[in-house]
């Protein structure tokens, strides 16, 4: 029932991004001009490929999930033998795709502050960041869940059922966050 | 699970037609309620979803069955944790952390600190030692 009220939470947090879905289209409709001028400012090519590192990411997390549902939890052969990669190889690269992305928002951040787009700066900025940084916070606490959860499959020398469960719900709010940003990439990037 | 399934299969076949009708009523000027209406049909879909993906691999509950007995519903119903203090402490710690951002950072730091602490605590609490699941 871990599954069940992971999702049930998860469709709470959807209401959460639509209130950031509902400040960003009604500012839009209001302040044609200035969304027309800071709009200019924004990388679409950066922020294209950061935005399919997280897509690919969940794919990732998926293969992992197979692992771990199959009760595999870390890899029986070697490193580069990338068919007989247990779950925590596969969430560790999706980690790693996961901090890409962070990253990457954190670069086009530094690049759109030198621009004078700030939280501070006009309407655009706030709405901007507001809900483009609380998916970020969201990837971040998804990176920290994913340390925990590849740090639980050291303690036990079993893979055991509550394990699986763990690494399943942490699976579920990654690809929920990808989702959403994927909404919120096409929202800001290419509807404008 | 065929309850909770129609419940919110119910509320999202209301809420669908709705977004409809406050759009055409508001000639599609005014955002917010389209999007928030939007996204609550998206809620009631992915609970409805869910709960019927979870009924499908479930067996028929006692609860489902019109003759069910209430000692059909005996037995296995997960891992609960008998007492633990532990998310009081991440509580505590995020209550510290929270005042932090109105009294200044260096307190945040303090309440993160202990908040990673609890955090690990209870994200371990089952999962090492002795009897561990």
């Amino acid at each position: 029932m871990v599954a069940v009220g992971t999702i049930v939470w998860l469709s709470s947090e959807l209401m959460f991004f639509a209130g950031l879905f509902a400040v960003y289209f009604q500012l839009r409709s209001v302040r044609t001009e200035l969304w027309a001028q800071q709009t200019e400012k924004l990388n679409l090519t950066f922020a294209s490929i950061n935005c399919l590192v997280l897509v690919v990411s969940s794919v990732w997390c998926q293969l992992g999930v197979w692992k771990a549902e199959r009760g595999q939890k870390a890899r029986t052969g070697s490193l580069l033998d990338i068919k007989h990669w247990g779950m925590r190889e596969w969430y560790v690269l999706t980690y790693l795709f996961g901090a890409f992305f962070i990253a990457g928002q954190v670069m086009e951040y530094s690049e759109l502050v030198q621009e004078n787009v700030t939280l501070s700066s006009d309407a655009y900025g706030s709405v901007f960041y507001m809900a483009t940084g609380f998916h970020g916070m969201h990837v971040t606490g998804g990176l920290i869940a994913f340390l925990l959860i590849i740090a639980r499959t050291f303690t036990t020398r079993r893979y055991t059922h509550a394990n699986a469960t763990g690494a399943v719900v942490t699976s579920y709010y990654w690809h929920f966050v990808d989702v959403v940003w994927i909404a919120l990439f096409a929202t800001i990037y290419l509807l404008r | 699970m065929r309850v909770e399934t129609k419940l919110f299969t119910y509320l999202l076949a209301f809420f669908v037609p709705v977004i409809f009708i406050y759009g055409f009523w508001t000639k599609w000027t005014e955002p917010i309620g389209v999007t928030a209406l939007t996204l609550t049909a998206g809620l009631f879909a992915l609970v409805s979803f869910y709960f019927w993906m979870t009924g499908r691999k479930l067996p028929l509950r006692p609860e489902d069955n019109v003759s069910g007995e209430i000692e059909d519903a005996e037995g296995d119903y997960g891992y609960f944790v008998a007492s633990s203090w532990t998310p009081l402490w991440l509580a505590l710690a995020g209550a510290v952390m929270f005042a932090g951002l109105a009294i200044g950072w260096w307190l945040f730091i303090i309440g993160a600190f202990f908040g990673i602490v609890a955090l690990v605590l209870w994200v371990f609490e089952s999962f090492s030692g002795e009897y561990s699941i």
